[in-house]
């Protein structure tokens, strides 16, 4: 039987239209792939570990004033760190300052080569790989300890009640973002307000939401996480990271951590 | 051969990127980050590896004797980032490291620069990523002069 040619012309425009899946799949950016250290400009390099808006825009009015400009950038970078840790230090609890900073010698990564939890791991700098696994999962993999986690996208209660270091992580998408929530991590060392060098503790109550985006030319992708723990945090806190695309980054086997015998205690220490 | 410790006060203008990234591995609690040292000698063995690369090396002393130093660079992950490999530093050859030292002064330091006897040199400061940011500067000055 033969149709007039406009009919089979319109009969593929309405399949294809009415194709839920094939639609919403490729509307969705492409996150795959491997990412690595931050664009090389002021504000990414500034938000090499991760950053908040307040430390953002401290850096930029710092650049935008032309008093600065014959000052070295490792200068105003640390001034504007400076304002961030004092920004995120006054919505530490009573009970988080208490042992504020931790001494980097108490670090059980630094101490016994033990891998750091997953709220110092998402912040560290380098490789950063994400595959998915299958229709119901997304590894992420950290090139810092050559640390990976799973993502489950199907919506799975966690196996497990007791908290573990990078605890359980659910994912989906929300319009061009990836979003992950995770619980269930044990107490430790956070990230913030900057990676070792002046971090706080945090409880097993820690959940984490995650928001990754690619930008519009692809060439970076941006996490925002929000993070929550009433025990260390007063409100919760938004933490931002870059990184760029770098498909020619390799991830290298991480197996030479070697004990410290000799080091000090208390050198970030006020 | 020569040997020289210049324990040197200097408030060290060490480097943006660089100081950033030695913040995660604890370098506090080993390196004084406020104090450089420079020491010549011959490279024994370079390991490029995760966390920490290592230089072993056999600097000569004044008395003549010969002191085992090790010297600490970022990682693999880090370096190769910077487009370095495993032969970018090869046993036997003479270089000039300057770094910065232990709390306790033993023989150890981490990695700042390195200069062979042919002046070519490798620096711990990502270069490339200083002159994008200090173009980035110029520019914003630029715009905000017109």
């Amino acid at each position: 039987m033969a149709y007039p040619k406009h009919i089979l012309i319109s009969l593929f425009i309405i399949l294809v239209g009415i194709a839920p899946s094939s639609e919403s799949q490729s509307s969705r950016p492409n996150l795959e792939g491997m990412w690595s250290d931050p664009p090389a400009t002021a504000v990414g390099t500034f938000c090499s570990f991760a950053c908040t808006d307040a430390g953002i825009e401290r850096i930029n009015a710092l650049l935008d004033d032309p008093a600065n400009d014959s000052r070295p950038f490792r200068e105003l970078q640390e001034e504007a760190r400076s304002y961030e840790r004092e920004f995120i230090r006054g919505r530490l609890t009573s009970e988080s300052l208490k042992t504020y900073p931790v001494d980097q010698a108490q670090n059980p990564s630094f101490l016994r080569c033990e891998p750091p939890g997953l709220a110092q791991q998402m912040f560290m700098p380098h490789q950063f790989e994400i595959r998915w696994r299958g229709n119901d999962r997304v590894e992420f993999r950290y090139g810092e300890w050559d640390a990976r986690r799973t993502i489950y996208l199907d919506g799975r209660k966690s196996p497990s009640k007791q908290p573990t270091l990078f605890g359980h992580s659910v994912g989906r998408w929300d319009g061009e973002a990836l979003v992950v929530e995770t619980s269930g991590i044990a107490a430790g060392i956070a990230g913030w307000p900057q990676l070792l060098a002046f971090s706080a503790e945090h409880s097993n109550q820690l959940r984490i939401v995650e928001r990754y985006t690619r930008s519009k030319d692809g060439k970076t992708l941006l996490l925002t996480a929000t993070v929550e723990d009433p025990w260390s945090l007063r409100e919760p806190l938004v933490l931002k990271k870059i990184w760029r695309w770098a498909p020619e980054s390799k991830i290298a086997p991480y197996k030479d951590c070697q004990i410290p015998t000799e080091f000090s205690k208390g050198t970030n220490r006020p | 051969m020569s040997f020289s410790r210049l324990v040197a006060l200097l408030l060290l203008p060490l480097v943006l990127w660089v100081a950033t990234a030695s913040a995660h591995h604890s370098f506090a609690p080993v390196y004084d980050a406020k104090r450089t040292i420079t020491v010549e000698g011959i490279v024994t063995q370079f390991r490029f590896v995760n966390p920490h690369a290592m230089m072993f090396m056999d600097v000569t002393d004044k008395e003549g004797k010969v002191v085992k130093w090790v010297v600490e660079f970022d990682g693999n992950l880090n370096l190769s980032e910077k487009g370095w490999t495993a032969d970018s530093i090869k046993a036997h050859e003479r270089v000039t490291v300057t770094g910065n030292p232990t709390h306790t002064n033993s023989p150890k330091m981490f990695f700042v620069r390195l200069v062979r006897p042919d002046g070519t040199e490798l620096l711990r400061e990502d270069r490339q990523r200083s002159n994008a940011i200090e173009e980035e500067r110029r520019q914003r000055a630029l715009q905000r002069n017109r």
